[in-house]
């Protein structure tokens, strides 16, 4: 499955200032950025948020023009659609402040997967889960979760696209049913065959027993 | 020891239908492998062994844990591999995935990194450590799904037609590999080559266990059954 190859923010190794500091000291600035922007709504902040997240990327990550531009080719449709409705109905800034901000918010939330290692995400996960533990949270599961939800991403987008593809090989591309049922199914059977793999594991399911674990069922297959 | 006690899968739907037979059987030696058609049983069957499935009658257990009530006591000693390793990878570089399998052993971070890079040096594919699971061959993905769940040295490794998606080279190296493990080996397949390599072969067929016993004969009698139901159906 395409998806599968390009994965949408998957770690990219490099040596650099962004790799290197701890996950909260992205996550922070990273969340600061998306509120300021998203709060002022003008178009200074705009285009300065664009600025840092660039900078960020080619200098703080020393990541290429590749990575930055990647999730764009991947959103494009949705920027142009949202882009021309809100041109259309607002006029051109509220257009460019729309399109500006969720680019920002997207570039700079893709910053912390691409230079931060899965490992490193889902114990980071982990810690933050680890101060609910005596209300009963499992914080493994907890991270295990996230972080799986996180890797499903491309798969669901490479799904899309070989659906499209399937579909336009069969003349059907304007047929929802051909585009989206298949993406479905294989949402589902992707979720079943992760919790299994989990499951065979010993992985995502407490240390001691008592019930039926997650991936089990009690049907052969 | 694996013991099957009167243990059969039954499904409810769409229509109630048999999928394993109430099966008896004592598993204790070191290699044992399983074959039959396409949908005859034989992936149930091993998945009752780490209950991925549980017997919807009687008891399969393993080292006397029952594995309908002690599943992930059940599951740290009974690894399973499945026929494709995408289906097993979870994480997006080789290391990050042994890293996983190692996550209960180690808390801290940098000696799970040591360890996840020593098992994988183990099977030989420390060069690859940091490549996208996607980026691999196919026998290079069936090596690192085996190192994953070898990482947690468990006593039993359960692999379902291991060597089903593999060249002739990849599944050679899979097969060797296979012979050196320490691990009880249960697996199925379609190569009779290698049911042949296991001191026992179970032959499947409609969810029955027709033929228990010496890998030639079983194979023999495998052989007999499928040009008998070849023969029945007639041309095409």
């Amino acid at each position: 499955m395409r998806g599968h190859a390009s994965l949408l923010g998957a770690y990219v190794e490099r040596r650099s200032i962004l790799h290197a500091v701890p996950l909260w000291a992205k996550f922070l600035p990273v969340a600061v950025l998306s509120v300021a922007v998203l709060a002022l709504s003008s178009l200074e902040a705009t285009l300065a948020g664009l600025g840092l997240v660039v900078l960020a990327y080619l200098v703080g990550a020393r990541l290429g023009l590749r990575e930055l531009l990647q999730p764009l080719r991947k959103m494009w449709l949705l920027i142009v659609v949202l882009g021309a409705f809100q041109w259309f109905s607002a006029g051109l800034l509220p257009a460019f402040l729309v399109v500006g901000n969720i680019v920002t918010c997207v570039l700079a939330a893709l910053l912390i997967t691409l230079t931060t290692e899965s490992q490193r995400i889902l114990d980071g996960l982990v810690s933050l889960a680890r101060p609910l533990r005596p209300l009963g949270a499992d914080p493994e599961r907890f991270g295990l979760t996230v972080a799986l939800m996180l890797r499903s991403i491309p798969y669901l987008v490479g799904s899309a696209e070989d659906s499209r593809d399937a579909a336009r090989a069969r003349g059907l591309e304007r047929n929802p049913r051909a585009l989206i049922l298949p993406v479905f199914i294989g949402a589902v059977a992707y979720a079943q065959q992760t919790g299994d793999a989990l499951a065979a594991r010993g992985l995502a399911e407490a240390d001691h027993d008592g019930g039926t674990p997650g991936g089990a069922s009690r049907s052969g297959s | 020891m694996i013991q099957f006690s009167e243990a059969a899968v039954q499904a409810d739907h769409p229509a109630p239908r048999t999928i394993l037979a109430p099966l008896n059987l004592t598993l204790a030696e070191s290699r044992i492998s399983i074959i039959g058609a396409n949908g005859s049983g034989k992936s149930t069957l091993l998945k009752l062994i780490n209950s991925l499935v549980l017997p919807t009658s009687g008891q399969v257990t393993v080292d006397g844990l029952d594995t309908a009530r002690k599943g992930a006591a059940v599951r740290q000693s009974v690894a399973f591999m499945f026929t494709d390793p995408l289906s097993q990878l979870v994480m997006p570089t080789g290391r990050e995935d042994v890293e996983l399998s190692l996550r209960r052993r180690y808390r801290d971070r940098g000696e799970r990194r040591t360890a996840a890079v020593e098992v994988l040096g183990r099977f030989g594919l420390a060069h690859l450590a940091d490549q996208s699971v996607y980026d691999l061959s196919g026998g290079e993905r069936q090596l690192l799904a085996l190192a994953t769940v070898l990482a947690c040295d468990p006593k039993v490794l359960v692999a379902d037609e291991p060597t089903t998606l593999l060249d002739l080279r990849n599944s050679e190296r899979v097969r060797r590999l296979f012979r050196g493990l320490d691990q009880q080996v249960i697996f199925t397949t379609h190569s009779l080559d290698f049911a042949l390599q296991a001191e026992r072969t179970l032959v499947v067929d409609s969810g029955r266990v027709i033929f228990d016993g010496v890998p030639a004969d079983a194979v023999a009698a495998y052989r007999d059954l499928s040009l008998h139901d070849a023969s029945a159906e007639g041309p095409l």
